[in-house]
């Protein structure tokens, strides 16, 4: 079979997984089973991947389980060609922002049906899943970020893009960032003309928030952009620079004030410019949810491992996340995070990023100087 | 009363003497040094191979001219390099007739001997952690942040001299035999296990990949030979999860030399965001490169960390043209195999210096 053929064949699978999940059937088959035909599809067909496999002593065509899959460094992205295919066919290629060195990773996708729907289907479960029933009028979605058009390789534009055009009322006058400035004067107008008798759904990065919190002040003004009841406010990444550090419980007390919005309405996502999949706060889905414990799809896991050994660690210890994505197809299915988590039941908890060795003495620091200081989650 | 230079190269004259003591009565703090530092006890004796005790006349000089002038100077030292303590006495000594030394808390083992071998009553001890209010100079050895620390927190008027992070790179020119680089280079990757701001991280190879290719696997070799009369030490929990994560992300991104405890990888250069530095632990990253007008554009990227460059003849590399602007203006040029043993005529880090 051609690589093209077995690509698509692979995509099938995950999105008969992903249709599987919006209509609430069992998987049609197991991870497992997607997972070691994508593992050795990667092998084949990406150098680095085959050579790290090498390198790990791992056979690719000979796993039976995906843990068995060794995982690529997301600093890979930065250094070598992560893809499946010829550069040439690319329809898309997302970058992470840049570092002290100016290096930035891609993510390079042959075509981007999977990742979309596996955005759709799990962000829609767990962000409208009340918004997304066929006779439900389409909400307004605003996006405090830049359109496609200004911010092309941006990963999380590209999905608050897809959320515009597919749950909203009208993509139209959506993006409230332009040029890199923070339109609040738009917004503040596009909040007062919003219809009451429905919800509006709001996308934004953490800095953004922070952003625009400033701008708006501590007075009596800052309460003008009321939504209408129901609505919900999706909140994503870090702030790595571009704003002054806000601890999330702030932050999300200060959006729910200013938006008029219930905190358990004020969802975090959790993605990755490397990612094909997102993982989302439960609170608006289960009562019994708290925030900064993040919910998976069936096609994707997050796995605590031990920094050095890479092994996974035990149930509630604290490790770096190890994330398995059956949707990234053409790229690598398991990715080695700087993110720190720790599994709670079901759920798992993101505790921040790992600082990585502390420089002893006079030796060099490696967080500033490695490539792998890479993205957070905020720069998709 | 002012001392003058000859006085001050003699007050530095005495503290060598002191380090001749203490290298003779090294087997005393071994076990300890091993312990603080995580240096096998063959690393620690390599380690004790750097400590200086001898210096030329003109060389001490070099050392007081650049030392500067002080009342006081309170002496901050670092963990990185058992063996650092010193050179850091010894600007501190030709700069002042009072000199208070402030140990590391993890590794202080070297920096008490010294003072006490010393026998200098301008030398002692500093108590408690802060300096006193008489100091008028601060020399501080450590992470970046620790720097920015004491410089925040001097008093007014207080001159603080910081030595934060660095690192060395060296160059092989394409007139140079690739296998005497390589198998001195090791000597110098294996001391302090890279946690020194003169230990080599990067080589830069001249000429085509396969001649990149070459040197990284003799280096490997000798790294591995090294292994068997020098074993790594242990690492810390964080030092080993950057090796892991180092190695498997260069693994992906192109050929690898691993050994149990060591790690090369190849790579050319194709911008600043292929100068992935490697971690401590002996992991050296080989970046051929076409020409040394192209390592001067990686070397460029990373300037202000470089403290020192290697090379094999390191007259012929500053004489020539491109060797001379590969070299960054601060950085101290020694020859392979000799980077982690500069000549004691001032601090290793003359970054402040340009």
């Amino acid at each position: 079979m051609s690589p093209h053929l077995r690509s698509d064949a692979l995509h099938g699978r995950v999105r008969s997984m992903i249709r599987a999940f919006v209509c609430g059937d069992a998987p049609p088959e197991s991870f497992d089973a997607i997972a070691v035909d994508l593992v050795a599809f990667q092998a084949e067909r990406v150098p680095g991947y085959a050579r790290l496999c090498a390198a790990r002593g791992v056979d690719p065509r000979s796993i039976s389980r995906a843990s068995e899959a060794p995982a690529v460094p997301a600093e890979a992205f930065k250094m070598a060609s992560v893809f499946a295919f010829d550069a040439r066919e690319a329809i898309a290629t997302f970058r992470t922002s840049g570092t002290t060195l100016g290096a930035r990773g891609a993510h390079a996708m042959r075509e981007t049906g999977s990742y979309d729907a596996a955005a759709l289907a799990f962000g829609g479960a767990m962000f409208a899943p009340d918004l997304t029933e066929p006779r439900v009028p389409r909400p307004p979605v605003l996006v405090i970020g830049p359109s496609r058009a200004e911010a092309p390789d941006s990963s999380l534009t590209h999905m608050c893009a897809l959320f515009a055009r597919t749950l909203g009322a009208s993509q139209e006058g959506s993006f409230f960032v332009r040029s890199g400035v923070l339109e609040v004067g738009r917004l503040r107008a596009r909040v007062a003309s919003l219809p009451r008798e429905g919800p509006a759904i709001v996308l934004a990065t953490s800095f953004a928030l922070v952003h625009l919190l400033e701008d708006l002040g501590s007075g009596a003004g800052s309460h003008n952009l009321a939504l209408p009841s129901g609505s919900r406010v999706m909140q994503t990444g870090g702030f790595k620079g571009r704003s002054r550090e806000v601890s999330s419980a702030e932050l999300r007390r200060d959006v729910a004030r200013v938006f008029s919005v219930d905190e358990r309405a004020v969802v975090a996502e959790y993605g990755m410019t490397e990612l094909s999949s997102q993982f989302w706060e439960a609170t608006l889905v289960d009562d019994r949810a708290r925030h900064g414990f993040y919910a998976e799809p069936p096609w994707a896991r997050v796995v605590p491992v031990d920094p050095a050994t890479l092994a996974p660690v035990p149930d509630g210890a604290v490790g770096i996340a190890r994330i398995e994505d059956l949707a990234n197809v053409d790229s690598a299915f398991a990715i080695l995070t700087h993110d720190r988590v720790r599994r709670a039941g079901a759920r798992f908890e993101l505790l921040g990023r790992e600082p990585g060795a502390s420089p002893r003495g006079c030796s060099i620091a490696l967080d500033e100087m490695l490539s792998a200081s890479a993205a957070k989650a905020a720069d998709r | 009363m002012i001392r003058g230079a000859d006085e001050r190269v003699a007050d530095v004259r005495r503290l060598l003497a002191a380090a001749c003591r203490v290298y003779e009565e090294r087997a005393r703090m071994a076990t300890a040094l091993a312990r603080s530092t995580g240096l096998s006890a063959q690393g620690v004796e390599l380690g004790f191979a750097s400590l200086e005790r001898e210096a030329s006349t003109g060389e001490l000089h070099a050392l007081v001219a650049s030392a500067g002038d002080a009342a006081h100077v309170h002496v901050i030292l670092s963990a990185n390099v058992f063996v650092a303590p010193l050179r850091a006495i010894a600007v501190a000594r030709a700069a002042s007739g009072r000199v208070t030394v402030q140990p590391s808390s993890r590794d202080p083992f070297l920096a008490r001997a010294l003072v006490d071998a010393a026998h200098d009553p301008a030398i002692g001890l500093a108590e408690g952690s802060s300096p006193s209010p008489e100091v008028d100079r601060i020399d501080v050895y450590g992470r970046d942040e620790t720097i920015a620390a004491v410089r925040s927190s001097a008093c007014a008027g207080v001159v603080v001299r910081g030595h934060g992070a660095g690192l060395g790179v060296a160059i092989v020119t394409a007139a140079e035999s690739t296998d005497a680089s390589a198998r001195a280079l090791a000597a110098d990757v294996v001391p302090f296990e890279q946690r020194g701001c003169l230990s080599p991280r990067i080589a830069f190879v001249e000429g085509p990949l396969e001649r990149g290719a070459k040197f990284a696997e003799v280096l490997h070799e000798a790294l591995e030979a090294w292994e068997s009369s020098v074993p790594r030490g242990t690492l810390t929990a964080a030092e080993q999860a950057d090796a892991a994560r180092w190695r498997d992300a260069l693994a992906f991104a192109g050929p690898t030399w691993a050994g149990a405890r060591h790690a090369v990888a190849l790579a050319t250069f194709a911008g600043p965001a292929t100068l992935a530095v490697p971690p401590v632990g002996r992991h050296v990253l080989v970046l051929a490169v076409a020409s040394l007008d192209e390592a001067r554009v990686a070397i460029d990227s990373i300037a202000r960390f470089v403290v020192t460059v290697g090379a094999n003849d390191p007259q012929r590399l500053a004489a020539s043209q491109a060797g001379a602007r590969v070299v960054p203006l601060h950085a101290r040029l020694a020859r392979l195999g000799a980077m982690q043993r500069p000549p004691l005529d001032g601090p290793v880090d003359r970054r402040g210096s340009v």
